[in-house]
């Protein structure tokens, strides 16, 4: 893929694309809460 | 590409003298001890996303490891994959979160702090203070060398003269300032990075053809791995090592693990966290930080490879025989040979402000370590501006002596080094600390030992990379490493993880006397 022929170096590249849109809708989805108040510690 | 030195100069004072003002900005809102330490726990999401990365990635990053990709090739970005998995995705979310609100309960201003009062443990604090003021300053003699050295060869200054004026600028503003005064400093330099990383990327596609272009004429080079280099397990720039091999070894286990996992266990990182207002600000700097990480650390492991490309097309040789076989020479090398002068200028500026973003981030955690953990704690008084001051010029002068001292080519092997000491003896105590009601201090004290001491056992007498450069295993026993390939090439940390993870998991069932809030809330 774009020149690169082993899979297991391109994946690496999908995979930063990937975790990059996710954490992009995570903080847009959770913009507003405060959720480190409830998981029970303290 | 020849720079002129009139323009540079005049570059780079405003820039001294804009940081510097920021600096004076945050010493102005500085007013109570907690502003000092924790900027007052009020700071705003975009600077904590920009002061994470900036900390985070160094020249280090930059110069160290994209020399070592340019050497070992794109396998390295297995270390960006974990940078934003482990880095941003689990520290933010799971850890973060956590860490900020307990740090807050529990009154805690520094990292040594937080863990020894999540066991109720002055000990802890102390034991977790010592490995901070011994390995801290290995990891910041690297930033420091990696910061001169670019000055020396871009500005012309004498290597002395820019380790000591680079020192000195940096411990100025975090002495005056603290973390206020780094955060400010760091979200400004983090924007530069961002950046001089993207202009990097884009000019290196635009002159090596387009993406195809150059990654196909990269992966058609595997032929020219050099013997040394293919007998140790390396198939090309493009492609992963052979599977177990030595250079497979030292890619997975020293820079992928021991970086990427790592970076949990990062003192400057985690009080990062403690300086957000609410889970709220986590949230919101979770894009910017993901986005800043995978910039830095993805463009330069890009770049470093195809920097031999550029060397094959111009000089008819590898990037790594071009820089004269100083790894650490290669992107500087590239910067300076291919790049126009006003990119010459402000990838300079990029650098700096990675060297300068991570040095005093560093410096304050150091400083905070001896001044407020160590010393001030064993006087009996608790946090103070003018003994974590003392602290930090104190740790600024070790370092720069250890700077001095060090061989060349250890930039990337030094960082390594540090997280993989802190990872191996304190992440799994601290993420017991942060994810258990009832944390067990017994299992968190042997966790901690077993893990620095396999740590260093392994350091000392096995990992070819520690062991023939200390020469202690040498002395005694005649050999370099008691392990034959490839477990020499095993990493440390591995190691240490694994003690310290087993002893947690062993004898946490077993102790009957679990710290609770009360314990916790005991020690002052």
């Amino acid at each position: 893929m774009l020149g690169i022929s082993d899979p297991w170096v391109w994946m690496t590249y999908l995979i930063c694309l990937i975790a990059l849109l996710f954490c992009g809708i995570y903080g847009y989805i959770n913009w507003n809460k405060d959720s480190d108040d409830d998981d029970g510690k303290h | 590409m020849t720079v002129s030195t009139e323009l540079t100069i005049g570059i780079v004072a405003f820039y001294l003298v804009m940081i510097i003002g920021i600096g004076y900005y945050g010493y102005r809102r500085t007013k109570k001890v907690e502003d000092y330490m924790v900027a007052g726990r009020n700071t705003h999401p975009v600077i904590i996303a920009l002061s994470y990365g900036a900390t985070f990635i160094s020249t280090s990053a930059i110069i160290g490891f994209g020399g070592t990709s340019a050497q070992y090739g794109m396998s390295l970005m297995w270390l960006t994959v974990l940078c934003i998995v482990v880095g941003v995705i689990i520290a933010f979310i799971c850890m973060g979160k956590r860490i900020r609100r307990i740090g807050k309960d529990l009154g805690a201003l520094t990292y040594p702090e937080l863990l020894g009062k999540m066991y109720g443990s002055k000990k802890i604090i102390y034991a977790t203070g010592a490995i901070f003021v011994a390995a801290m300053p290995l990891y910041t003699a690297a930033v420091l060398i990696g910061g001169a050295r670019f000055i020396e060869t871009t500005l012309g200054i004498p290597y002395m003269t820019a380790l000591l004026g680079f020192a000195g600028v940096v411990a100025l503003y975090v002495v005056i300032g603290g973390l206020m005064a780094v955060m400010y400093t760091d979200a400004v330099q983090g924007a530069i990075m961002l950046v001089g990383m993207g202009v990097l990327l884009v000019l290196t596609y635009i002159y090596l053809g387009g993406v195809t272009a150059a990654n196909s004429a990269l992966d058609s080079m595997g032929s020219l791995v050099p013997s040394t280099l293919s007998s140790m397990g390396m198939t090309g720039w493009t492609s992963m090592p052979e599977f177990g091999s030595p250079i497979w070894m030292t890619v997975i286990t020293t820079l992928v693990l021991g970086v990427g996992v790592g970076v949990l266990a990062q003192p400057q990182l985690a009080v990062r966290f403690m300086t957000a207002k609410d889970g709220k600000s986590l949230n919101r700097a979770i894009p910017i930080g993901a986005l800043f990480i995978v910039m830095m650390t993805g463009v330069a492991f890009t770049v470093g490879p195809l920097t031999n490309v550029y060397f094959m097309d111009t000089v008819g040789m590898l990037a790594i025989d071009a820089a004269g076989g100083n790894a650490d020479s290669i992107i500087p090398l590239y910067i300076n040979s291919a790049m126009p002068e006003l990119f010459v200028i402000i990838f300079m500026l990029t650098l700096l402000s990675a060297a300068m973003s991570t040095l005093s981030s560093l410096l304050h955690t150091m400083g905070t370590t001896l001044g407020g953990d160590i010393f001030a704690r064993m006087k009996g008084v608790r946090y103070s501006i003018r003994a974590n001051q003392i602290g930090i010029v104190v740790m600024m002068i070790a370092s720069v002596i250890l700077a001095v001292m060090m061989p060349g080519s250890i930039i990337a092997r030094a960082t390594a080094m540090f997280m993989g000491l802190c990872t191996a003896a304190l992440l799994p105590a601290f993420v017991h600390g942060i994810t258990s009601k009832n944390p067990s201090y017994l299992a968190a004290k042997w966790s901690m030992t077993a893990g620095a001491g396999g740590w260093l056992l392994w350091a000392v007498f096995c990992h070819l990379a520690e062991s023939k450069m200390l020469g202690i295993c040498h002395a005694l026993f005649g050999v370099d490493s008691l392990v034959s390939s490839p477990w020499c090439y095993l990493d440390p940390l591995v190691v240490g993880v694994v003690l310290s993870v087993t002893i947690l998991l062993v004898l946490i069932p077993m102790d009957k006397h679990k710290i609770t809030h009360e314990d916790q809330m005991r020690l002052t």
